[in-house]
């Protein structure tokens, strides 16, 4: 750690301890002078400030500094001019120091010396390590679409403002549309402005399993003080605590804990807090308590666009024709995507060809057809919506008009005509031999409900899933 | 707290503290003064973190104790006691219990403990500046600081050190006033080893308007300290310090020409309303009046003319030495620069239209230029 770096953690810390107007009053434009053999040299603007911090606040200064530096035995506070000190060159140093002299032997304040450097990078990796945070993903390599605008800037402010804005966030989406990549950009981008801060990714599975083992070895305290001292906590997957009693309970006091001293808690899912079944009421409503940000399906511009970067990454070259067949024809998950192109590669590697349209057309034919225009089918599609609103599919076929079972009907005749392209008489006629036009009105309903609801938007998005996953 | 002192030291100590007082939101103690015992005597604080003010009185101390109470209620509150020699301070669960004469009053206080400390000085004071001279040198100066805080070196009181005096000057870059101060060495060795390192300080316009208010009309001496970008002061049992601008102030002793080539002894009387006359006949602020000296019929011709208003001219005789000169002038300046001349007649001093031009206060039969204190005005270049 440097010394900026170090005053920056130490202030992280402090800032905690006393209230802001204090913090802002006594610590702003503060810095590191010096640090050597333990003895720390402390620049403050003025005389008062250099009174409180030696008589009032020395005690939280060298708490936090221990925190990070063990060796560190003195502190003393010294007035420096601030415009003299970043950027001064030797000239203006040396004429008229009003401020009487005692400062120039101290060296640059933002001076870097290599040992430093190493230290910081070794501590990086080690950390790095322990918080499961991984370098590939990043805001800078995320690519932005329509669909996860308003996730990636709730990640981002968060990111740059630690506990402050939106806690806990929640981001739900669909399998393999980004939600661990941004997770992870917070993690990441937190790291690089300030790689002291303590933090912690993990899968609500291995928080579970974690816990369990902590039971078994009777170390369920250490388990829980070692949460409470994080500053970001990111939970992944939190659907997985779904029924899991105990975990929610653990995890309920651990977020508390958390919250109450405005640590960052930033949790995802696949589906909205509501959506989680046998979920603990109380764990709802905190989840609910923050910012919800989802994640929806990338639209074809985002698909292309992503396809463009992942081959760049590559070093592959695809004509735009070829992107736009693939993004195209793999609508539903990028993670697909990147499936596909990696097929494409090894295809162009392994028959040593250009990625012409033509070929790239043959290479995905069989994940394509395969996916889902084949695989599904009319009987599926009832299935799945009779499976996921928990009604006979009796009922949905036969005439009952209660508002549960026609909401489900049409939602299956909507799902028929866009996953299959089925005729609207050819619906009708899978549903007990209804008119072509009850068809139509439920595509026309639910199409136009898709964009007036979130929840309509939510169980096509789900059972599509469903359908496809099987 | 139990403490009993007069309400004439009473006065003067809230008087002396209340007005550094600022308005501030961050950090709202800012806004109370600090009144604690302190070892048998009762000391007196007020800060806005960039000046601090304290002073001791004696009292009566009948229990130790300390308190902080809002400033300017305090001092709205001590401003209007009644006729009585004493004042009674009882601290009982945060609040002041102050009393004097038929007058009582319970003022809501804050903890102590969060107010904050006000530096004092740990070595030696430096020198000390005679306390009348300078009652009378800093409304001259203060009238000269620029208020353009994009310059914030001229926000503040030049004071070069130099051997056995200090100058203290002030300009807004039009204008420029400077003070010559004999000052009194507290020991020479540690004054010079200090002039070695330091010699030119830039002291908040602030903190002199501070010190002119504590000066008082028996007031002897101004002790004052430099150390660590921050000057401490010492008048009568009043000590202030304040921080000190960074930044460096611009060489202005090479822009005072040495020499003039023409002396103009005028009755300020005369001068100061010929200018004022003018002013009235220039556009509003960016107007500008002539000075022209005749050296035949030895008289000094002030004019102005504005386009939409009209025209004037008043015709000063003087004693004129040199050749004939004719500069245009701001009339703002020109009067502020009149104002500071204490003496019946003054000199001005001019080389050309385009050189700056210097007031000076002359006295005696011969007119001799009183040199401790010089106005420089820059003329408007046409």
């Amino acid at each position: 750690m440097n010394n900026l770096e170090l005053w920056q953690a130490a202030l992280g810390e402090i800032e905690l301890s006393i209230s802001k107007a204090n913090f802002s009053t006594w610590f702003k434009n503060t810095t590191i002078l010096s640090r050597e053999n333990g003895k720390v040299i402390i620049g403050v603007p003025n005389g008062f400030a250099k009174e409180w911090l030696e008589n009032k606040y020395n005690t939280y200064i060298f708490r936090a500094l221990r925190n990070f530096q063990e060796d560190i035995r003195e502190i003393n506070c010294v007035i420096y001019n601030l415009d003299q000190a970043p950027h001064n060159n030797e000239a203006k140093q040396n004429d008229l120091t009003p401020q009487g002299g005692g400062i120039k032997s101290v060296e640059n304040p933002y001076a870097y010396t290599p040992q430093s450097a190493v230290v910081a990078q070794a501590t990086y990796v080690q950390k790095a390590y322990e918080n499961n945070i991984n370098h590939r993903y990043t805001f800078e390599n995320f690519i932005i679409g329509e669909n996860n605008e308003l996730a990636r800037a709730a990640c981002y402010a968060v990111s740059q403002n630690l506990g402050k804005v939106y806690n806990p966030l929640f981001i739900y989406g669909g399998v393999g549309l980004g939600k661990t990549h941004l997770l992870q950009s917070i993690g990441n981008e937190v790291l690089e402005n300030d790689p002291a801060k303590k933090i912690k990714y993990i899968t609500s599975e291995r928080f579970a399993n974690e816990l369990i083992d902590s039971i078994r070895n009777q170390t369920v305290n250490d388990f829980k003080s070692a949460y409470s001292a994080i500053d970001l906590l990111i939970i992944d997957d939190v659907q997985f605590l779904a029924g899991k009693e105990k975990t929610q309970i653990e995890f309920f006091h651990i977020f508390n804990t958390l919250y109450q001293i405005n640590k960052q808690i930033v949790i995802s899912s696949d589906r909205p807090p509501k959506a989680i079944a046998t979920l603990e009421d109380r764990l709802r409503s905190r989840f609910e308590g923050g910012m919800i940000a989802d994640i929806g399906q990338p639209d074809l511009e985002t698909r292309m666009a992503i396809l463009k970067t992942k081959a760049a990454e590559k070093n592959f070259y695809l004509d735009e024709e070829a992107i736009r067949f693939i993004a195209e024809n793999v609508k539903n998950n990028i993670r697909e995507l990147e499936g596909a192109l990696n097929r494409i590669v090894a295809a162009c590697e392994f028959n040593n060809k250009l990625p012409t349209l033509k070929f790239v057309q043959q290479a995905l034919s069989e994940i394509i057809s395969a996916g889902k225009k084949k695989g599904v089918q009319a009987q599926n599609i009832i299935d799945t919506v009779s499976q996921y609103f928990n009604i006979p599919i009796k009922e949905l076929i036969e005439k009952g008009r209660k508002k549960e079972i026609s909401y489900a009907r049409q939602i299956a005749m909507y799902i028929m005509r866009t996953e299959l392209n089925s005729s609207y008489p050819g619906i009708g006629s899978q549903f007990g031999g209804r008119d072509h036009t009850t068809a139509m009105h439920a595509y026309e309903k639910v199409s136009k409900d898709i964009e007036a609801s979130e929840k309509v938007k939510e169980d096509v998005a789900l059972i599509t899933e469903k359908l496809y996953s099987v | 707290m139990k403490v009993t002192c007069t309400q004439e030291n009473f006065k003067k100590a809230i008087y002396s503290t209340e007005r550094v007082v600022g308005k501030q939101i961050t950090l709202p103690i800012l806004e109370n003064i600090l009144i604690e015992t302190d070892n048998g005597m009762l000391k007196i604080s007020a800060t806005n973190l960039e000046i601090g003010v304290f002073l001791k009185i004696g009292a009566k101390i009948e229990q130790e104790g300390t308190i902080t109470v809002p400033a300017r209620l305090l001092s709205n509150f001590v401003n209007n006691f009644p006729a009585s020699s004493t004042v009674s301070l009882t601290v009982i669960d945060q609040t002041l219990h102050i009393e004097s004469g038929s007058s009582k009053a319970q003022i809501k206080g804050l903890m102590a403990h969060d107010f904050p400390i006000i530096p004092e000085i740990a070595g030696s004071f430096l020198f000390s500046l005679p306390a009348q001279e300078m009652k009378e040198a800093i409304p001259r100066l203060i009238a000269c600081v620029s208020l353009d805080s994009t310059r914030p070196e001229l926000t503040g009181l030049n004071v070069v050190l130099v051997k056995d005096e200090v100058r203290i000057a002030a300009t807004d870059s039009f204008r420029l006033a400077e003070s010559v101060v004999t000052l009194k060495k507290e020991n020479q060795s540690v004054y010079d080893l200090f002039l070695e390192k330091t010699s030119s300080i830039i002291v908040p316009q602030n903190t002199f308007s501070e010190v002119f208010r504590v000066i008082g009309p028996d007031t002897q001496d101004i002790r004052i300290g430099i150390e660590e970008s921050q000057i401490f002061f010492q008048i009568d049992n009043v000590r202030i310090v304040s921080r000190l601008i960074n930044g460096r102030y611009p060489e202005y002793r090479q822009i005072i020409p040495q020499q003039f080539a023409t002396k103009v002894v005028l009755e300020k009387n005369d001068v100061l309303r010929a200018v004022k006359i003018a002013g009235i006949f220039t556009n509003s602020k960016a107007g500008e009046i002539q000075f022209s000296v005749d050296c035949e019929q030895k008289v000094l011709k002030v004019q102005s003319k504005a386009e939409e208003v009209g025209e004037n001219q008043t015709i000063i005789s003087a004693n004129i030495e040199g050749p004939e000169q004719s500069a245009l002038f701001n009339p703002r300046y020109m009067v502020d620069g009149l104002q500071t001349i204490t003496t019946p007649r003054l000199a001005l001093l001019m080389n050309s239209n385009s050189s700056p031009a210097v007031l000076r206060m002359v006295q005696g039969e011969n007119n001799e230029e009183i040199s401790s204190f010089t106005y420089i005005i820059m003329p408007i270049k046409n």
